[in-house]
């Protein structure tokens, strides 16, 4: 707790990412206003034939999740809304398994 | 009321005027708000709609009289209601017997329409891949363009049309980018910018490939503000316009890889927006857009602004917000001040 080094370290107190201060986090904008839960269908299924890439061009991964080389010189240090990453919590699962 | 609306407004964003928004807790619900005001503001009034139909129906009447065998119809914006005040309003001339797009026959067009008082400022252009002419109404001052024999533009509307029945949210989202790139210039073809249909195109792609709508999670028309900044976040920041062409396939749209697309082979450029037109594969109707370098310049630069403008404002106190506009970083609106109502 002594070291200096601790308390120039740059953490995000709202989301815990390292990339940017709580003052700069995206989770100030991005913030939905989500489909009222009892009107939801009760089993959530993520529709993968619906998934593209915006860096391949490619079904079934979004942008964020590309394994291939990005193509855009603009950096995305904070992610987008197109990754699994922005996907509920059960739906989360489905994509990353 | 008519002197009212003639003045022009001391103020670059009009819509906020007695719709005050900033007491909303999330910045991004302040900006879905100003988006519908922008949106209501700049939809014309019924008394509009009403001399636009009239001065159609008055123009589709005398060239009848000219050439009984024709029929003029409205396609592009104004047929999809996804025009800008004062845009030009796009009409064709088809007909039974076919050719009316000769010299001759634009040239008796025009002179008809003078003699009939229905059209000034005529410009007649035939020597172009597509002739038309143009021209001002001049009671109603509507710019008019027609062109003739060429029903593409009809078969496009239908099918914008049922996009835009599909897609909550598209129509909003549309006329915002439109504005967009109107008051930085880049939204004209003969100058490289972006087209009508492609903006459609884009924000269509869009929509239907967002995580949160195809899980059904949430709706357009409640999340307008934090998905216009994500539209420019994607097609200003990390869109691969050099690998990835937009199209569709069963109203739906895909991407695909741009090298999997034979007609626009060999590439020379590769940084170019290539989209499929879904009315025929072998075109790509952005192929005029030589400067997507600018355009997609410019979408970064809105997401900037915009996602700035949200933590400056989420910080500042209510009564620093009083009078403040979000959508007003990245769309100025200057024009003859309109009445609106609130839907
Ligand atoms: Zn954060
Ligand atoms: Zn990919």
């Amino acid at each position: 707790s002594q070291c200096p080094h601790k308390w120039n370290k740059i953490q995000c107190t709202l989301c815990k990412s390292e990339k940017h201060l709580k003052e700069r986090c995206p989770s100030i904008w991005r913030a939905y206003i989500l489909v009222d839960d009892s009107k939801m269908a009760k089993s959530k299924v993520l529709p993968f034939h619906t998934i593209y890439c915006y860096n391949c061009g490619e079904k079934g991964h979004f942008g964020d999740d590309c394994k291939k080389r990005r193509s855009s010189r603009v950096p995305n240090d904070d992610g987008s809304a197109f990754t699994g990453s922005n996907l509920s919590a059960e739906l989360k699962q489905e994509y990353y398994c | 009321l008519e002197k009212k609306q003639k003045e022009i407004l001391n103020t670059d964003y009009p819509w906020i005027l007695n719709h005050d928004h900033s007491k909303q807790k999330e910045i991004s619900d302040w900006l879905t708000f100003e988006i519908k005001d922008f949106v209501a503001y700049i939809s014309p009034s019924r008394e509009e709609i009403e001399v636009r139909n009239q001065t159609i129906s008055m123009i589709r009447e005398a060239v009848k009289q000219l050439w009984p065998d024709a029929d003029l119809h409205v396609f592009g914006s104004y047929s999809t209601d996804l025009y800008l005040p004062g845009s030009d309003i796009d009409c064709v001339i088809t007909s039974e017997l076919g050719g009316k797009e000769s010299r001759n026959n634009l040239f008796s067009l025009a002179s008809h329409l003078k003699k009939k008082n229905l059209a000034t400022e005529i410009e007649v252009v035939a020597k172009a891949r597509v002739p038309i002419i143009k021209f001002v109404e001049p009671n109603s001052g509507i710019h008019i363009d027609v062109s003739f024999e060429r029903t593409n533009g009809l078969e496009a509307a239908k099918l914008i049309r049922e996009w835009l029945n599909d897609t909550p949210g598209l129509r909003e989202l549309v006329l915002i980018v439109k504005q967009f790139l109107h008051s930085r210039r880049l939204n004209n073809v003969h100058t490289g910018g972006l087209g009508g249909f492609s903006i459609i195109c884009l924000v269509f792609s869009f929509l239907h490939m967002h995580p949160r709508i195809i899980t059904k999670e949430i709706e357009a028309k409640d999340n307008l503000g934090v998905l216009l900044i994500e539209f420019f976040e994607l097609y200003g920041k990390n869109f691969g316009y050099d690998d990835v062409a937009l199209g569709s396939s069963d109203g739906y749209p895909v991407y695909f890889p741009k090298s999997t697309w034979n007609a626009i082979q060999p590439i020379k450029n590769p940084f170019t927006l290539a989209i499929q037109d879904p009315g025929d594969e072998s075109n790509n109707i952005s192929r005029g857009t030589f400067n997507i370098r600018d355009i997609k310049k410019a979408f970064a630069g809105a997401f900037d602004l915009l996602t700035n403008r949200c933590f400056e404002l989420h910080s500042a106190t209510f009564k620093d917000r009083l009078g403040k506009s979000v959508l007003g970083n990245v769309i100025k609106y200057r024009g003859k001040a309109r009445d609106f109502e609130d839907e």
